[in-house]
């Protein structure tokens, strides 16, 4: 176990290093370090389960994580207050757009059902989308790669969609990072300014209570339709 | 030292997981363990019952080393061969237009409501105030 997670914290800050020096999407940790890992693992017979189960307590730390985001929060409440509205009528749009255009588009690519629950709560935080997937009958370790897929293209194509819609607000970058890219949308965030990476937590959290709404009501209602 | 401070700092927090992990046996909602935490750890907060500074650094390295606890379950997508088949490809395009569609719709909105209220406020005098908030935005220690 602990050579396990010795070895990837150290591919996760070769990966970080290596991605912070060569600013290319396909240098991105979340890509680079798995790859290294893969390689490794196969290199010495030790099965993905095996990886898996010995670092275990690494993705566990995703609780931890969910739960420190009290802190900005709490820290930014005047912000909070003053943008809530804001913050609700974007992040709601972003939820009902992620939900029917991944619907929409998993139905014209014939995925199967255990596909398209489990791809439903893609956008939002691991730790969330696993219960919402549990809870409208998805295999949460399929939803968990969607996740970070999610997160890896949208940290790729996140500055561009801001780029060419040549949005101007901090705020505004941050809401669209953290509703489309959870964690690793508020993790690019973070390269462009505090006020940004502060929005884009707030657009994660409230794009994951958001979704745990819609997981009760509007998802189910969309997958019993077919 | 300073490491020291944080390991503990993040197992007080943990705390707040398992208080949530209580809460979420108690009241019936579909609502995950780690949610309930944070509301438990915020409101603690709030009501000075745990200081900002038994906390922070530890939350801060949470944040800050969020994509680490993502790596594993990145490995684990050799699990899945349709990801890595021709299905994948079709997967990664339609979470990659998904998300396009997501952040644009999110940024616009979010753009064109403070563009509305930044218009209005030039009449009520409450440019000052947003100045005030702006600082104290830019106090916040992330790292």
């Amino acid at each position: 176990m602990v050579t396990v997670t010795v070895v990837t914290y150290l591919m996760y800050r070769l990966a970080k290093r290596i991605g912070g020096k060569w600013n290319y999407p396909l240098f991105h940790p979340l890509l680079l370090a798995p790859i290294l890992l893969i390689g490794f693992i196969s290199v010495l017979h030790i099965t993905a389960d095996e990886y898996l189960d010995a670092s275990k307590w690494l993705t566990h730390m995703l609780g931890p994580a969910t739960v420190a985001f009290a802190v900005p929060i709490y820290k930014n409440l005047p912000v909070v207050k003053k943008y809530m509205s804001t913050i609700i009528i974007s992040i709601t749009s972003g939820t009902l757009v992620a939900i029917f255009s991944t619907f929409a588009l998993s139905k014209l690519f014939h995925l199967n059902v255990e596909f398209i629950t489990s791809i439903m709560p893609r956008s939002i935080t691991t730790p969330i989308a696993i219960e919402v997937s549990k809870e409208i009958g998805g295999l949460p370790a399929l939803t968990t790669v969607f996740v970070i897929i999610t997160g890896v293209i949208g940290g790729v194509v996140g500055p561009s969609v801001i780029k060419w819609l040549s949005i101007q607000t901090p705020i505004a970058k941050g809401l669209a990072l953290g509703m489309g890219a959870h964690g690793c949308g508020t993790n690019k965030a973070l390269e462009y300014g505090e006020k940004e990476a502060t929005f884009s937590s707030l657009g994660m959290i409230f794009a994951a209570w958001i979704t745990l709404l819609w997981g009760a009501l509007l998802i189910p209602a969309l997958i019993n339709i077919h | 030292m300073k490491f020291g401070v944080i390991i503990l700092q993040v197992l007080l927090i943990h705390l707040f997981l398992f208080l949530g992990a209580a809460a979420k046996a108690i009241i019936p909602l579909p609502i995950p363990a780690s949610m309930f935490g944070l509301a438990i750890l915020f409101l603690a907060i709030c009501l000075k019952m745990v200081k900002l500074e038994w906390v922070e650094k530890g939350a801060n390295w949470l944040m800050a080393e969020l994509l680490l606890f993502f790596i594993p379950s990145a490995v684990g997508i050799v699990n899945y061969d349709e990801i890595l088949s021709f299905q994948g490809a079709e997967i990664v395009f339609l979470i990659g237009i998904s998300t396009i569609l997501v952040m644009g719709m999110t940024a616009w909105i979010a753009e064109k409501i403070i563009g509305k209220k930044r218009g209005g406020r030039h009449d009520d005098g409450n440019r000052n105030r947003r100045n005030v908030l702006d600082v104290s935005v830019g106090k916040t220690n992330w790292r």
